[in-house]
């Protein structure tokens, strides 16, 4: 295979479940290198992982395996999924296929990347925090983070148990629809998993829009602006009160980071020297957090999803806003020798995706344009829980009357 | 809200076994207190609220 993005880890000699029938039969798909399969090899993008040989197989995977899903291997990630941009010092950064010197975006980079340059239809990715939106929004494809508790995460690299969630990266809204139709459902093997029933993901149904206007002409980059802006324009969006981004982002570090560092915490005692500086540095930062502060972001998660459904979607289905406020970084500005502004930039790539990992909704990213210098621009649909179909079919019909979907990298 | 600086850092560490890279304690001290926010809910959010309160709130919001 041809993959100067450096978006494959494996290539399988013989793409598996080749001949296989069901509603996926011939879909070419791979995923990020931390969906297990039992007796392969899981890297997780790390050095730690390195070789280690998975027990069991993810949930999604038996569910694309029966549906007849090819896999033809697994993708690059940031190490251990805990970085937006999609620099791996273990396995190499993975590179936008619209212009390699210009971030992926993560930390589903291979995913974003592989769908981009049409290696494969489709791709699984996690989203903790923006990993499946970043990625979609930075390589121009669509990818849905899905409600907390839609997918099984058996069998899945876990980052942050009460943010993580698995969702699809393809070409458009529809192929994630039909990818999600068949891995969404409830799993005994994963306790938070939701026995709220499946929908019907490839449905139409008409969907009210909302968006923050003033709030997106005020603080996105007016080349993000113009695109998002477009976009609701042809969604015909009204005006809804902007969420408190920051205050929902904050709270969504303070969970991650508990979490993350306590899941890491045997190898961060014998063994740190292993993880990049980039993430050794945002475990340390978790052993800080007091478990009172800890505790009280999760105690008020309910009231904000309460007002962020009241609020600001009020009697609308989609409220509208863009994936990043800023346009594509590029992979030096973002990297170990990023500068004084990295923090900044790295902030802006996240501020609008966090927040939604905190309330726990479902969002769908969509490619709504292209900046000047070639670099896709990617628009956010979020939706309240289990409201993937409304998400899905909003998409749908944004691609319908457009064709930024279709467009594919000249690079 | 908390003012972190780099002892306290050093030592909440320290005493749960990590061993902070070099230089380190300034930057996640840095990155701690501008991460700090005033969230308006906390004045009225209910002793009876906690962390499992949210499955319900998602029951209500669907």
């Amino acid at each position: 295979m041809n993959d100067p993005f450096n978006a494959f880890i494996h290539v399988e000699k013989e793409p598996l479940n080749r001949g296989k029938p069901g509603p996926l039969s011939g879909m070419p798909l791979a995923h990020k290198d931390m969906f297990f399969r039992a007796g392969k090899v899981s890297n997780c993008g790390s050095k730690i992982r390195k070789g280690w040989v998975a027990p069991v197989t993810a949930t999604v995977l038996e569910r694309l395996d029966a549906a007849g899903a090819l896999q033809l291997g697994t993708l690059n990630m940031s190490e251990f999924a805990y970085g937006p941009t999609g620099h791996n010092e273990h396995w190499g950064d993975c590179r936008n296929p619209w212009n390699p010197d210009y971030i992926t975006g993560g930390s589903s980079s291979g995913s974003g990347a592989a769908v981009a340059a049409r290696l494969v239809a489709g791709a699984l990715g996690s989203d903790t925090g923006g990993s499946v939106r970043i990625p979609a929004a930075a390589c121009g494809v669509t990818g849905l983070k899905t409600t907390w508790g839609r997918v099984s995460r058996h069998g899945a690299m876990a980052l942050s148990h009460s943010l993580d969630t698995i969702g699809p990266l393809a070409t458009s809204a529809e192929d994630c629809a039909r990818i999600l139709q068949v891995i969404a459902g409830f799993d005994a093997r994963d306790s938070i998993c939701s026995r709220e029933p499946v929908g019907d993901y490839l449905s139409d149904r008409k969907t009210k829009v909302v968006a923050s206007t003033a709030w997106i002409e005020r603080h996105a980059e007016p080349e993000v602006a113009a695109a998002v802006l477009a976009a609701a324009k042809l969604l015909g969006a009204t005006e809804a009160e902007a969420p408190d981004f920051d205050t929902l982002s904050a709270h969504c570090i303070t969970v991650m980071s508990s979490e993350a560092s306590a899941q890491h915490a045997r190898w961060m005692r014998e063994r740190p020297g292993d993880y990049s500086s980039a993430v050794r540095v945002r475990l340390e930062a978790g052993y800080a957090i007091p478990a009172t502060t800890y505790l009280e972001a999760l105690r008020l998660r309910g009231a904000w999803l309460e007002r962020f459904c009241a609020q600001t979607l009020g009697s609308a289905d989609v409220y509208l806003l863009p994936a990043m406020p800023c346009r594509v970084p590029t992979r030096e500005q973002t990297g170990p020798k990023g500068g004084a502004d990295m923090p900044r930039l790295l902030g802006e790539v996240t501020r609008l995706t966090r927040w939604v990992n905190y309330l726990g909704v479902p969002a769908l990213v969509l490619p709504c344009g292209v900046d000047s210098r070639g670099l896709p621009i990617g628009l956010q649909l979020v939706a309240r829980p289990f409201a993937e179909a409304a998400l899905l079919a909003a998409g749908r019909a944004y691609q319908r009357d457009s064709d930024w979907h279709r467009r594919t990298p000249t690079t | 809200m908390n003012s972190w600086n780099i002892e306290a850092i050093e030592a909440i560490l320290s005493s749960q076994g990590i061993r902070l890279a070099p230089g380190r304690a300034a930057k996640i001290a840095a990155a701690l207190n501008a991460g700090a926010v005033a969230d308006p809910l906390r004045a009225v959010l209910e002793l009876e609220a906690d962390p499992t309160s949210y499955l319900l709130a998602m029951e209500r919001c669907k």
